[in-house]
């Protein structure tokens, strides 16, 4: 694989030198970043629909955040602070399962089950973020908050790309079972539909797939690009195929809009702020377009 | 779920349903007894009505039937041949009015495991319209659900649960918002399951269609309080009985 991406910078870099392509892209840190917003974006656009079907966006926001406290348990065990994979997906992974183990058991709605989780990460990870301050160099948080596209490597590449792949093949082979368990979980299980294995495979695609996409996009901002471009799809689609395709070309273009502005206007914009203000330009558009548009209303209901 | 889509009144298939026997069936949620005692047998191939005032538990035993509840006691269901098909079509759906989702994106999605967001391969999608148009929904498959009216609605759970042809079918209140001539479309397709050997479980609420289509009648209201032949068993004492028996106070 890495034969093949190495042809691949260098194939874009060629273009970029060429004049073909944006003058940025002839550095190979920049190609990186494009590669990641290249995989990322359709992988988090996909599963973003489903995110939005199941009512799962709050549990987005609040993985992305659990990232923040990974990254610091990670370099508090030593792993290097551009990668601290281990912790993070660990971390994650419990935090999101647990999530999904006690929401059943609880009484309680998800949405105070998920603000109650959110808080006790977010004060453990600051706590030890305090712990660390005095033994790493603080302004590397920033690239973990908001993403850059500076520090994106071949080894966040490769596991991006892995990552992306599983998710994407997982969501288009359970997409119909996930679909129908969030319609009626009895007629589900009826139809052979295992639905509680599905809601803990469920946060752990949306887990996964968010600690892949943290080092461009960033803890803070990536859950909203599970949310944002599927949030904008719905609002002009009229079947599910416009609903995914259109979610899957907003998060692609969000992303590489994101990733290629700041460099080529040399604006010192953290890449995952970029993005996310991007994707929020085309949700406005589409909510324009829907205010506008009579057509995209739907029939009356 | 991969098994074939058989457009059910297309293909008569000579299959008969399964007999269904509750034996003290229970069922207790937190600390309200839900279901008490049940002793209950479902003939094969027969439509069984069961009525009973809100709260009296009759949702609560087409889920033991289903496997869905964590009842006391044996729900049995004695298959003539190898296990069939069980179809359900449950009294509500979630999901939200404004998803972009046609009649036929929703349909896809139960009925294949082909992903629902792709056109559906053509004998699907034939399957697809045929039930809808059983169900007298011809022409609608690319209307938005949420845009559907409550009848619509119905009818369009109805056609899921004819796909594929179920040998059990377990209906909860399908004619609730049905208007005249969904009542009608439902009535004829439930006579045509039963000639066909289908066993019905029919949770219903109109008395008066009960009386015209089914074979027997259940009156639940936390535990079984008459089972017969309609004619027989919904006389207006045993009906005013049943509506105005409170289930131990837990209902």
């Amino acid at each position: 694989m890495s034969t093949g991406f190495e042809a691949f910078r260098q194939w874009v870099q060629a273009l970029a030198e060429g004049g073909y392509l944006p003058p940025s892209l002839a550095y190979g840190f920049a190609v990186n970043a494009l590669l990641a917003g290249l995989i990322a974006g359709p992988v988090l656009g996909g599963l973003g629909t489903l995110v939005v079907v199941k009512r799962h966006a709050f549990f987005s926001e609040a993985v992305g955040h659990a990232a923040l406290t990974g990254v610091a348990i990670g370099i508090l065990a030593g792993e290097p602070y551009t990668g601290p994979y281990g912790a993070l997906f660990g971390y994650c992974l419990i935090f999101g399962i647990a999530l999904n183990y006690l929401r059943n058991r609880t009484g309680l709605s998800a949405d105070t089950l998920i603000g109650v989780f959110l808080s006790m990460s977010l004060a453990l990870g600051a706590s030890i973020l305090l712990v660390l301050a005095g033994r790493i160099n603080i302004h590397i948080l920033e690239n973990v908050l908001f993403g850059s596209i500076l520090t994106v490597s071949g080894t966040d590449i490769a596991i991006l790309a892995g990552v992306g792949l599983v998710v994407l093949a997982l969501t288009a082979f359970f997409f119909n079972r996930f679909m129908a368990a969030s319609f009626n979980p009895t007629l589900a299980s009826v139809r052979g539909v295992p639905v509680k294995a599905l809601d803990y495979l469920f946060v752990m695609l949306v887990t996964v797939v968010t600690v892949a996409s943290v080092k461009i996009i960033g803890a803070i901002l990536v859950g909203a690009l599970l949310v944002i471009p599927a949030a904008a799809a719905r609002t002009v689609s009229r079947s599910l195929k416009g609903f995914v395709a259109l979610s899957v070309l907003f998060a692609l273009v969000a992303t590489l809009a994101g990733i290629l502005i700041p460099m080529e206007l040399d604006l010192p914009v953290p890449s995952g702020a970029a993005i996310i203000l991007c994707a929020g330009i085309l949700f406005l558009g589409c909510t324009a377009a829907r205010a506008v548009l009579p057509a995209l209303k739907g029939d009356p209901a | 779920m991969n098994a074939p889509v058989l457009p059910p009144a297309v293909s008569p298939v000579a299959a008969r349903g399964p007999a269904v026997a509750f034996e003290r069936v229970s069922l207790l949620l937190g600390r309200t007894q839900i279901l008490a005692g049940i002793d209950l047998s479902i003939e094969a191939g027969t439509v069984h009505a069961i009525v009973g005032p809100n709260g009296g538990g009759k949702s609560s035993l087409v889920r033991c039937l289903l496997g869905q509840a964590p009842h006391g006691g044996t729900v049995r269901i004695d298959w003539p041949g190898a296990p069939g098909r069980i179809g359900y079509v449950p009294q509500a759906l979630e999901f939200d009015r404004g998803l972009p989702m046609t009649v036929m994106d929703f349909l896809s999605a139960l009925v294949t495991q082909r992903p629902a967001f792709l056109p559906p391969k053509a004998p699907v999608r034939a399957a697809i319209l045929a039930a809808l148009a059983e169900v007298g929904m011809e022409g609608k498959a690319g209307r938005r659900m949420g845009a559907l009216s409550g009848g619509e609605r119905q009818r369009v759970m109805l056609a899921q649960g004819l796909m594929p042809a179920p040998d059990l079918l377990v209906l909860d209140e399908p004619m609730a918002a049905l208007d005249e001539a969904g009542a009608l479309i439902f009535e004829t397709l439930v006579g045509a399951l039963a000639a066909r050997g289908t066993t019905v479980v029919w949770i219903e609420h109109d008395l008066a269609a009960v009386r015209r289509l089914a074979d027997r009648v259940t009156g639940l209201s936390r535990g079984v309080l008459f089972d017969g032949v309609p004619e027989a068993e919904l006389t207006p004492e045993r009906v005013l009985a049943l509506f105005s028996h409170r289930a131990g106070g837990a209902a």
